[in-house]
């Protein structure tokens, strides 16, 4: 026990882990744990009270509101975690080029890059550039993609900056250490140490900092799904089901606001907690930076 | 110090450049023309041939770039939208007070209370108040602004008259209606970064407390107060950092604020805009929203080499 909460940086952590792992395997189990068709519109239960036959209650179309929960987490989780994977692999790889192969024009010219791409306000340029593309499922090369697709890539390249510059300062460190010099000695090329040597040394505070990311790409997704630029009805997002809710919050319909908003609060909490505990664990240093977006 | 300051500019400058210049691609990049969106899908095509041509659309987009940037830097303009054929630069200043007042107060509150917080729960390390602190940092991170908007608004518009569920009050009809009509937008785009902040604050004072010339000061007698101001000095420099980014992400939340508060600020013309689908005004939005953020972040740069010179050192 002991050792698996050293793992996780203390209780808090393993507490985050274990919730984020049940919201994950929430999301992955959504079509055979939720209980209705989370589309299924049915005008004779319109808006019921939270009851044994609907936890949750239902909505204005007579909708299943746990069943949109559980699958409104799903869409939310995707949103965010291909966010940031896009954000990890492009700021990593940008950020260890820049870092390994330090002293060059290769180096300035990548740091420029990123400072410039940190000074883009995420969330409006996120916003402002769904709009342009326009609201609505596109379709590149014969694939149609959803209108979530846009969000979820416009968050991970402007993630992109904040995840190189921790890698870079990292790499920067690594390539000065005598492994390397030494793997240089054996004859092994710079990329092939650059990947397989300094790589795994330099990804302790990007865990970190991705587990946060997460956190804050469940909040964003939500709010710009909520102005309706994000995940598109019918199908259910978080964000959403509380545009829809907001119709509702004179007439006492509480169960409409209170249970998307309370999930999105406990994915968060778990996905900051979880992260906490690793920078705890694994980012003495705390090199991770403070969540903003 | 002055050396500095001009490089700092300077850079500020280059990335404005760079990224509005990406932000002027990206909306004439889009596959469909502002002609289509303006006649419809059923205008002929020489219909659409005239409009591109009337509104310059037609030349290559380098040329059109060119042109943009030159009315920018000789007259200030920002463009005329296509569809209303208004100029774009008035519209954005009409609507920027609402916005301006309430982000610029929220900001107030959110760096007041979080650095009085966060010293105090520093300072206080381990008492119920430091739980307090980060039990409220904990929910105010964890909490989105627009969900606080929507529970707020039920318990203290709809459930208690104490607030307007919705709008701004102006200023012309009373400053005690016009204040309490701000309370519940601004707490709501403050928490976040109150939260964000006071955490930031408690773990870099705690880091500087624990640091030897911490030791040293107070071993030579210096009166508390004193220590205290010299390790908030040094401990304040990550937190105006990331209070001068919060600044300008703060627009962006207030953006969906706003829209739950149903306030006629920047949020509604940049909502219609998306609508209708007018890049120009969109794109004009954006340009003054990004240009906020690098100041923002530019004087939070001068804060900190103010707070402690030895950054100048660093930084040039």
């Amino acid at each position: 026990m002991r050792r698996l909460t050293g793992l996780f940086g203390g209780a808090g952590g393993l507490i985050g882990a274990l919730l984020v792992l049940l919201i994950v395997a929430d999301g992955i189990a959504a079509p055979w744990i939720a209980p209705h068709d989370p589309l299924r519109v049915d005008m004779l239960s319109v808006l019921e009270e939270p009851s044994p036959a609907h936890w949750f209650g239902t909505d204005q179309a007579g909708r299943d509101v746990l069943s949109r929960v559980i699958w409104g987490g799903r869409a939310s989780l995707e949103v965010s975690a291909l966010a940031v994977i896009i954000g990890v692999t492009g700021g990593v790889a940008l950020g260890l080029i820049a870092g390994f192969f330090n002293g060059g024009w290769l180096e300035q010219a990548l740091m420029r890059v990123l400072d410039a791409m940190a000074a883009i306000p995420l969330l409006i340029w996120a916003i402002a550039l769904v709009g342009i593309l326009g609201v609505g499922p596109f379709t590149v090369l014969g694939v149609t993609f959803g209108n979530e697709v846009k969000l979820l890539a416009l968050l991970g390249v402007l993630y992109m900056p904040t995840l190189a510059r921790i890698t870079y300062s990292s790499a920067l460190a690594e390539s000065r250490n005598n492994y390397v010099a030494a793997r240089r000695l054996q004859g092994v090329g710079g990329l092939r140490i650059m990947v397989s040597d300094v790589l795994p040394n330099c990804l302790s505070p990007v865990i970190v900092q991705a587990t946060l990311l997460l956190a804050i790409g469940i909040i964003i997704e939500a709010s710009v799904s909520f102005v309706g630029l994000g995940v598109q009805p019918p199908q259910p997002s978080w964000g959403n089901m509380l545009a829809d809710a907001r119709n509702y919050l004179f007439s006492g319909e509480w169960w409409l606001s209170v249970f998307p908003g309370a999930a999105i609060s406990v994915s968060v909490i778990a996905f900051n907690l979880l992260g906490d505990g690793l920078r705890d664990a694994l980012d003495p240093r705390h090199t991770a930076q403070a969540l903003t977006a | 110090m002055l050396a500095l300051l001009l490089r700092r500019a300077g850079f500020s400058f280059l990335s404005l450049v760079l990224v509005t210049s990406v932000l002027f691609l990206l909306t004439r990049a889009i596959p469909d023309s502002p002609a289509r969106i303006v006649l419809g899908t059923d205008a002929s095509e020489a219909q659409v041939t005239r409009f591109e041509r009337d509104h310059g659309l037609d030349r290559p987009v380098l040329v059109q770039y060119v042109a943009w940037v030159e009315a920018l830097a000789t007259k200030g303009s920002l463009g005329a939208s296509f569809i209303t054929g208004r100029a774009v630069g008035p519209e954005i200043l009409s609507t920027l007070p609402v916005t301006l007042e309430l982000v610029v107060v929220a900001f107030a509150i959110s760096l007041g209370l979080s650095v009085a917080a966060g010293t105090l729960s520093a300072l206080l390390r381990d008492t119920v108040l430091d739980y307090a602190v980060r039990f409220v940092a904990v929910l105010g991170v964890s909490v989105p602004g627009f969900w606080m908007a929507l529970v707020l608004i039920l318990l203290f518009a709809v459930d208690r008259n104490w607030f307007p569920p919705g709008g701004v009050v102006p200023w012309a009809k009373g400053w005690q209606a016009h204040v309490n009509s701000i309370v519940l937008p601004t707490f709501c785009l403050a928490i976040f970064y109150m939260a964000v902040l006071s955490r930031m604050t408690r773990s870099s004072l705690l880091e500087v407390l624990g640091l030897d010339y911490m030791r040293t000061a107070r071993a030579t007698g210096l009166p508390r107060p004193k220590v205290l101001a010299y390790a908030l000095r040094n401990a304040l420099v990550p937190v105006v950092t990331v209070a001068g980014m919060s600044f300008g992400y703060m627009f962006g939340w207030a953006l969906i604020i706003e829209s739950v508060f149903n306030i006629s600020g920047m949020s509604r013309a940049l909502l219609t805009a998306i609508q209708q689908r007018d890049f120009v005004l969109v794109q004009g939005v954006v340009m003054v929203f990004t240009f906020i953020f690098i100041i923002a972040n530019l004087v939070a740069d001068i804060t900190n080499v103010w707070l402690n010179p030895r950054m100048a050192a660093v930084r040039a």
